[in-house]
């Protein structure tokens, strides 16, 4: 069975102002179902990429296809998660996990049995009705999990959304989110410059490097899933980290940091 | 209202029991007061200068329970602050989430407010005075004038200043502009709304006030007044604390809002509203769990 295609871009390119160069020349190809790491130094354009697809911010050039449509802007069955929870602090959980449902005009009993199950299943039972200021970071970041959840889009966008959370909390959060998004539905983005996190989490690991934002390599992560974290400590992995800094390095030398 | 004492200006005094800080209040309280009327009743104070302090609290007595002729002043100054109060701050607010909405308001317009709040309100009491009378409509007008800037400034910086993730999350789930306004936008801002509210009730009384004492025919400041230029000094002592009451009972009021609206920046007022929502949810949904 030939791979479904779910997100196609093409010698995209984004520009702002005058002279500075986001993103560059990005060619791939992204299965439906698969979960890709972006790896790379800050303001190598992996958040960039990531709001291109999400159709937040327009293209400069190139084209971008999600099922097989120009992006021209957010999308329903798109959603995002950024490093913070951004959650409203005046609604309880199941009220922020509500929110989209609110926006749209679709709150019923079943969306609301839904919110209830999507805070069961992050880990939230008997926080349903706290305030984020009530909740820890990590488990305002579940919440934000929830609304994503919530908003029923199968493909997702992670702007390292755990990535202001203790190493603890962070390792726990990436394996409950790998639990919830593996299978063939739903196709994951996560943006990451944590090496280790992008490889143990991904089918395919994009590095990007900088000035300009390109995407400097694709590698296929041949690892056994469900993933654990016992594999980390493998010659495998280690190979694929040696890999990743390879080719940061290749392209980070000489280069003002 | 923030507890700066305990580790802050005071660190280093000597904590000291419950009974022992009344005490010590007891004491302070005392000093001063005691200082003071011993100071006026031998004569080392001049009574046309500073009374003693038991002529003024025998003033007031006398204004509230003998003769009863503060209540109309009272009733007067409070109906023009208020009502001030209420103009300021809508056109004020009204002018802040036009300017929020409109960028070229914003740029073209919101400048003149600005110019506006830098030139001092009081001086503009004879133009008040000579457009709108000597009735209470001129009180009401200075009270207003002096309060718009507050709530104009706070509402259009909580406005403008969402976080960036925010929006993006907003705008990925195709939020409308005006479900972002009345879902984000507002209650971000109320916090430091709410604030400017506090400032404009100090003002709009203050505005009253000089109104008042500029030219008026009832009120507490020409009450003042006319004590005053009567060498009534007890009398316009008591005035004065009149006026204190009343601004503390607005401050009190303003702070009774902001405790039972901001509910979601004190951790004992979450617990409060959580529980109720979720008697609320549970009533009309059922738990979903069982």
């Amino acid at each position: 069975m030939a791979e479904e295609l779910v997100i196609q871009g093409s010698a995209l390119g984004k520009q702002f102002g005058e002279n500075v160069i986001a993103v560059e020349d990005a060619n791939f190809t992204i299965p439906r179902g698969s979960f890709i790491s972006l790896v790379g130094p800050s303001g190598c354009g992996k958040s960039t990429l990531l709001r291109l697809i999400s159709g937040l911010i327009e293209k400069s050039g190139g084209d971008l296809l999600v099922r097989n449509a120009e992006v021209v802007g957010p999308r329903s069955d798109i959603g995002m998660m950024f490093q913070k929870a951004v959650l409203l602090d005046w609604r309880t959980s199941i009220e922020n996990v509500l929110l989209p449902d609110e926006i749209r005009g679709t709150i019923d009993t079943d969306a609301k049995k839904r919110a209830w199950d999507h805070l069961q299943l992050v880990g939230l039972k008997d926080f349903e009705f706290s305030f984020p200021r009530q909740l820890s970071g990590g488990m305002q970041q579940r919440v934000a999990l929830a609304r994503l959840l919530q908003t029923g889009a199968d493909i997702m966008l992670l702007d390292e959304p755990f990535g202001a959370l203790d190493e603890f909390t962070r390792e726990r959060l990436n394996d409950e989110l790998l639990r919830i998004v593996e299978g063939p539905d739903i196709t994951t983005i996560f943006v990451t410059h944590n090496i280790q996190e992008a490889i143990y989490l991904a089918d395919q690991v994009f590095v990007m490097t900088p000035r300009p934002g390109r995407i400097a390599a694709q590698i296929e992560i041949d690892l056994p899933t469900p993933r654990n974290i016992d594999m980390t400590t493998t010659p495998e992995f280690n190979d694929y980290v040696q890999q990743v800094r390879d080719v940061l390095a290749g392209h980070l030398d000489g280069q003002p940091l | 209202m923030s507890d700066i004492g305990s580790d802050g200006v005071l660190a280093g005094v000597k904590e000291l029991s419950p009974i022992q800080k009344l005490a010590m209040h007891g004491l302070v309280f005392l000093i001063i007061f005691g200082g003071w009327e011993v100071g006026a009743r031998l004569g080392y104070v001049n009574e046309l200068i500073l009374p003693a302090p038991t002529s003024i609290a025998y003033r007031l007595y006398e204004m509230f329970f003998v003769t009863g002729s503060i209540y109309w002043h009272y009733i007067i100054t409070m109906y023009e602050a208020t009502m001030g109060f209420i103009i300021g701050v809508s056109i004020g607010m009204g002018l802040a989430i036009t300017a929020a909405i409109s960028p070229v308001f914003r740029r073209y317009w919101a400048p003149y407010a600005v110019v506006f709040n830098v030139t001092p309100g009081i001086a503009v009491t004879p133009f008040i005075i000579a457009w709108f009378g000597f009735g209470w409509s001129s009180k009401i007008a200075l009270a207003a004038l002096v309060c718009f800037f507050p709530p104009f400034i706070n509402t259009l910086t909580g406005l403008l200043h969402i976080d960036k993730d925010a929006t993006e999350l907003f705008r990925s789930l195709g939020s409308t502009k005006k479900q972002f306004f009345w879902k984000c936008q507002i209650p971000s801002a109320l916090p430091i709304i709410i604030a400017g509210l506090k400032l404009a009730m100090t003002g709009a009384l203050i505005g009253t006030i000089v109104a008042q004492f500029f030219s008026a025919s009832e009120g507490v400041g020409i009450l003042m007044q006319r004590f005053a230029f009567r060498l009534n000094m007890d009398g316009s002592f008591a005035a004065l604390i009149v006026m204190s009451l009343m601004g503390l009972s607005l401050f009190t009021l303003m702070e009774y809002m902001d405790y039972k609206v901001l509910y979601w920046r004190r951790h004992s007022r979450m617990e409060e509203v959580g529980s109720k929502r979720k008697r609320k949810w549970l009533a009309e949904n059922g738990d979903f769990s069982a």
